[in-house]
């Protein structure tokens, strides 16, 4: 049966011009096909002065299955491919869990059996090169994942037909961004800037103490590693509707890492940078000098662990964290090897995150 | 400690009369209080009692017993350039007493009537004790199995002769007087016509019952004896039988090596006794120092001779006028001379041919493990297996070890029917079966690499992978065997047992520049299998996946699968041998590239005003497929600064004409509407 819709036609087409591609060169069996895969990786990433965001660099990885490491690579993809359009075909949804469980078999005989896909990786790798063939993110081929971003706030949004306000008050929880964000319509905003934080437990705090009534917010969380949906959230908040983003996350190097994120983009899509990235966010927190200068008792503070250095010290080194303000920063953490989550404020009160420490900071900005 | 006494197997009487006999012909001293009794004792009791120094201890007795009687008849039938056809027979006679029987001819020169007693049972007494390359040890292996004979067992020694010089064939039945190193002779005859036994013009034959235990390990020690001197002496005919049956391993070549000769010693082996010994030989002929010395050592003219003497300032002389004194300077002097290599002519290695005849069909010996329930008596067991290898090569070297000229010869088979790898050694053409880890050999194959013969360990250890394969080195994982011989008047033993050879003087070095020799000439052999395997496995692979491959891709669009499988096979084989040439797809790529600049540089105009509306509407042109393309982007710095224009548009493919895929997120975009 085919695809419904007219956008997953688009994409079994595509796949369909690529088997087709590689048929043709069997058939006429000159040379083995070849696929052409963008390397995605720390050594294909390009910062871009100008774009002020991590891009994908020239770097071509050729999957033909002409060597003994890459046939099953190849087949990997190319029966990929061909899950993902009787996917679309039968118009269903999947997770990556999901394909991988599609796509499994074993190869071989008798003597040596092996499992198709080595592990979950695998299917992940294929999926991804799917997106890079196709040129088309994997939501919009109906592989999806848990929605994990979380918004809240003077904002109303259409999904699939339904409006829905996410100004549900202080009492009830936030709002899923859905993971095809294809789906969502940005119907109104009246909030004045979105502040994002790293967890959705902070965020709940927040949210309680009615922060967002008081300042005309929206507060948005990615839960962690912010998945596409939020990211995207986040840049048409910022780009298209021109509201100010500000991001606070823990003071280590993993809750910078994620904070980055948002504003400069990840290596892992870093072909997808233009769609996901908010080059103009500002990382206010949890800023490494917070700690001391708002007087976190020494037992709240965690011990920075040989990772969280040689991190830092990676940082230190980069483009986009060369200016004076954030090499202090990291020279401070460096120096005092003390880490702090955003949590630690409880021990200063339930309230203080979001009553002093938050709009202090907020002000110090110039937002409020 | 010189003692006598009575022997621990004295259940057997006669040798206890004989003890007794010996009894009182030495007189025992009496009233020894503290007093040193000096007896003298006769070699044959020493050699009996210390059976280990030849070899002939317990568990080996019969190995040891194979061995003497098959190398001399070898060394018999070398002599007289026969091709040599010898027949061993080995049989258990009573089990409850481990009473076994041992019986071996050939047609060789045999030994004349007259020296037969001596020649089998005195010990230290042969025509053995010269300096020639030869097989045996001590010369004493008849002579043991006569002595063993006699102690364990009432059965005598039946030995038939027949020399070349006398014509006819004799009979003997003999015993050792082990007290005196004397032979008892029971029996001899000349045998008439039909008691005749020989059938050649001149051949020897022994048989003897012996006491001895043979564990299943000996046994096949045995075989592998046998087994191994078929290899280096393929122009001989085996028989070997025993209770399990018999093999005869064929003559594999008529060509015969030359037969090593009797040398003279090199003067810088000379000491106080082989000067005097050389000195004896000329006694009463008035010969002069000079002159002994020139004609009893090799490579010592007479002009060197006279120099030496001068140089010792011993006067002249007749020559056993000398005394000791005078002598030692002589030697001193010859010990600080500097004399010529001496020549290797009187050595018989084995020689290119012979040895390839022996390696190219190399025979074991085969149990079949069948039950056999019924007391069948005639039970064939055995079998000959002949191994048939797919290459051989040959190398060989002449060195000088302990001042004696020593030939090193090396070969190796590969492949074929080998199925691993396995050393084999020999010494003077005697295998040497034991004691391999502290042979030279051993660490000559642990120290030459392979590896550097472009052959990795890893890929042997892919395709030959072998569970069983003990080693851990690249070779020792190949299907190998590799053959080392030495040959020399001394062969360097490491212990008296002689089964292992020491690495003395160049020796180690010299086996090692063969080895590699060898290692050259085979290893284009086998890097051309080992990328045959891996072609093999690679195609194997090909056939797994193909499926997979040409499912997916019918699953998607239509198309015959039987015309891509059976296409995508051929592409494969094709591609595994290699036969693809990408130099077409090369040009085809360069009318590609130029479409793909023209493309890339249009995109480039199309996005720069794109930009300037939105950011979303990049143009994005994710990977597409290209045509064997070898040539890839220029490389840009990953990580600098500079301006990386925008996301670089993929170039579309030739051909289907250039499908662009473009990432439309503004869409997203277009569905905002402001409040």
């Amino acid at each position: 049966m085919p695809a419904k819709d007219k956008r997953h036609q688009e994409v079994v087409k595509k796949i369909k011009l690529i088997m087709r591609d590689i048929s043709n060169d069997i058939i006429t069996g000159e040379a083995m096909p070849i696929l052409d895969v963008p390397k995605v990786g720390y050594d294909n990433t390009v910062w871009s002065d100008q774009k002020r965001m991590l891009t994908i660099g020239d770097k071509k990885v050729q999957v033909s299955p002409d060597s003994t490491k890459k046939i099953p690579t190849f087949t990997q993809y190319i029966v990929m491919a061909s899950a993902i359009r009787r996917l679309l075909d039968e118009e269903m949804e999947s997770t990556i869990r999901g394909m991988y469980y599609a796509t499994l078999s074993t190869v071989g005989d008798e003597k040596n059996k092996q499992k198709f896909w080595n592990s979950q990786e695998n299917s992940d790798d294929a999926i991804k090169a799917v997106e890079l063939l196709t040129g088309v993110p994997r939501e919009e081929f109906s592989v999806t994942s848990k929605p994990k971003g979380m918004i809240s706030g003077p904002i109303t949004l259409r999904v699939g037909g339904d409006l829905i306000d996410c100004n549900l008050g202080s009492r009830a929880t936030s709002q899923l961004i859905p993971t095809n964000i294809r789906d969502v319509e940005i119907v109104n905003v009246r909030a004045d800037f979105v502040m994002v934080v790293e967890k959705d437990t902070v965020l709940n705090n927040i949210r309680k103490s009615g922060f967002i009534q008081k300042y005309n917010a929206i507060l948005m969380t990615g839960s962690g590693e912010p998945d596409r949906a939020t990211r995207i959230m986040v840049k048409t908040l910022n780009e298209e509707w021109k509201k100010p983003v500000v991001i606070f996350a823990d003071a280590d190097p993993w809750g910078l890492g994620i904070a980055l994120r948002y504003k400069i983009g990840s290596e892992s899509l870093s072909y997808d940078s233009h769609r996901l990235v908010t080059p103009n966010a500002r990382v206010l927190g949890m800023l490494f000098s917070d700690i001391y200068e708002y007087n976190i008792p020494e037992v709240a503070r965690l011990d920075a662990s040989d990772e969280d250095i040689n991190r830092a010290n990676d940082m230190k080194n980069k483009p986009w964290l060369h200016d004076k303000h954030w090499q202090r920063e990291l020279n401070l953490f460096l120096q005092r090897k003390e880490k702090c989550e955003l949590d630690a404020f409880f021990k200063h009160g339930f309230k203080y995150l979001a009553d002093t420490y938050l709009p202090q900071k907020l002000r110090q900005a110039g937002l409020i | 400690m010189l003692s006598f006494g009575l022997k621990s197997n004295a259940s057997v009487e006669t040798t206890a009369e004989h003890i007794s006999l010996q009894a009182t012909v030495t007189s025992v001293p009496r009233n020894s209080k503290g007093k040193v009794r000096y007896n003298r004792k006769a070699e044959s009791e020493f050699f009996v009692d210390n059976s280990a120094l030849a070899g002939f201890t317990g568990e080996r007795i019969l190995y040891m017993a194979v061995r003497e009687l098959i190398e001399n008849s070898l060394d018999s039938c070398e002599s007289s350039q026969a091709l040599p056809n010898i027949s061993l027979s080995l049989k258990l006679l009573d089990p409850m007493n481990d009473i076994w029987f041992i019986s071996c001819e050939d047609n060789g020169i045999g030994i004349p009537s007259d020296k037969v007693p001596v020649a089998v049972c005195s010990f230290l007494t042969s025509g053995k004790y010269v300096e020639k390359q030869q097989r045996g040890l001590f010369g004493v292996g008849l002579k043991m199995i006569a002595a063993f004979s006699t102690k364990d067992t009432d059965h005598p020694l039946m030995v038939w002769t027949k020399s070349q010089e006398e014509g006819s064939e004799y009979y003997f039945e003999l015993r050792t007087d082990i007290g005196t190193n004397k032979p008892i002779v029971l029996d001899k005859k000349i045998l008439k016509t039909d008691q005749r036994h020989i059938k050649t013009e001149s051949g020897f034959m022994v048989q003897a019952v012996l006491r001895a235990r043979l564990s299943p390990i000996t046994k096949n020690k045995i075989y592998d004896y046998i087994s191994q001197t078929s290899i280096v002496n393929p122009y001989a005919v085996l028989t070997f039988q025993t209770d399990e049956g018999k093999v005869v391993f064929d003559r594999r070549t008529k060509i015969m090596p030359q037969p090593a000769k009797e040398v003279l010693p090199h003067p810088s082996d000379m000491d106080l006794k082989t000067l005097k010994k050389a000195i004896l030989n000329f006694t009463n002929q008035k010969t002069t120092l000079t002159g002994v010395l020139c004609n009893s050592f090799q490579k010592l003219s007479s002009e060197k001779a006279k120099e030496i003497v001068a140089r010792s300032e011993v006067g002249l002389k007749v020559a056993d006028k000398y005394n000791e004194h005078e002598l030692i300077k002589v030697v001193n002097i010859c010990k600080q001379t500097k004399f010529q290599i001496p020549n290797t002519d009187h050595l018989s290695p084995i020689g290119e041919h012979i040895l390839t005849a022996g390696m190219t069909s190399e025979y074991t010996i085969v149990t079949n493990k069948q039950q056999t329930h019924a007391v069948e008596q005639s039970q064939q067991q055995l079998s000959v297996k002949v191994l048939k290898p797919a290459l051989t090569t040959y190398s060989s070297r002449v060195c000088v070890v302990n001042n004696r000229p020593t030939i090193v010869e090396c070969g190796i088979a590969y492949g074929g029917d080998i199925p691993s790898f396995k050393l084999y050694r020999f010494a003077n053409k005697i295998p040497l079966l034991y004691d391999e880890g502290s042979d030279v050999a051993r660490e000559v194959v642990s120290e030459v690499e392979i590896n550097k013969m472009g052959i990795s360990k890893k890929e042997v250890k892919e395709q030959f992978a072998n569970p069983e394969a003990k080693g851990d080195r690249a070779i020792e994982l190949l299907p190998i065997h590799i053959f080392f011989h030495i040959c020399s008047t001394k062969i360097p033993y490491k212990t008296a047992g002689k089964e292992s050879i020491a690495s003395e003087g160049d020796l180690k070095r010299n086996m090692k520049i063969c080895l590699s020799d060898l290692y050259r000439k085979v290893s284009a052999q086998i890097r051309k299998e080992l990328r045959q395997k891996e072609a093999e496995s690679r195609l194997h692979l090909y056939k797994y996946y193909i499926p997979l491959i040409v499912n997916a891709i019918c699953e998607s669009i239509k198309i015959d699968a039987n015309k891509l499988s059976e296409a995508f096979g051929r592409l494969a084989e094709r591609h595994v041998k290699g036969e693809i040439i990408y130099s077409q797809t090369i040009r085809k790529e360069d009318k590609i590239t130029g479409d793909k600049i023209e493309e890339e540089i249009n995109e480039k105009r199309e996005s720069k005003i794109v930009r300037q509306n939105a950011i979303q509407n990049d143009n994005n042109n994710h990977g597409a497929i290209k045509k064997g393309s070898l040539k890839s982007d220029p490389k840009k710095n990953i990580g600098s600064k500079k301006k990386a224009i925008g996301l670089k548009p993929r170039g579309g493919t030739a051909g289907t004409g250039g499908r662009q895929t473009t990432l439309d997120t503004s869409e997203f975009s277009k569905k905002r509407s402001r409040g």
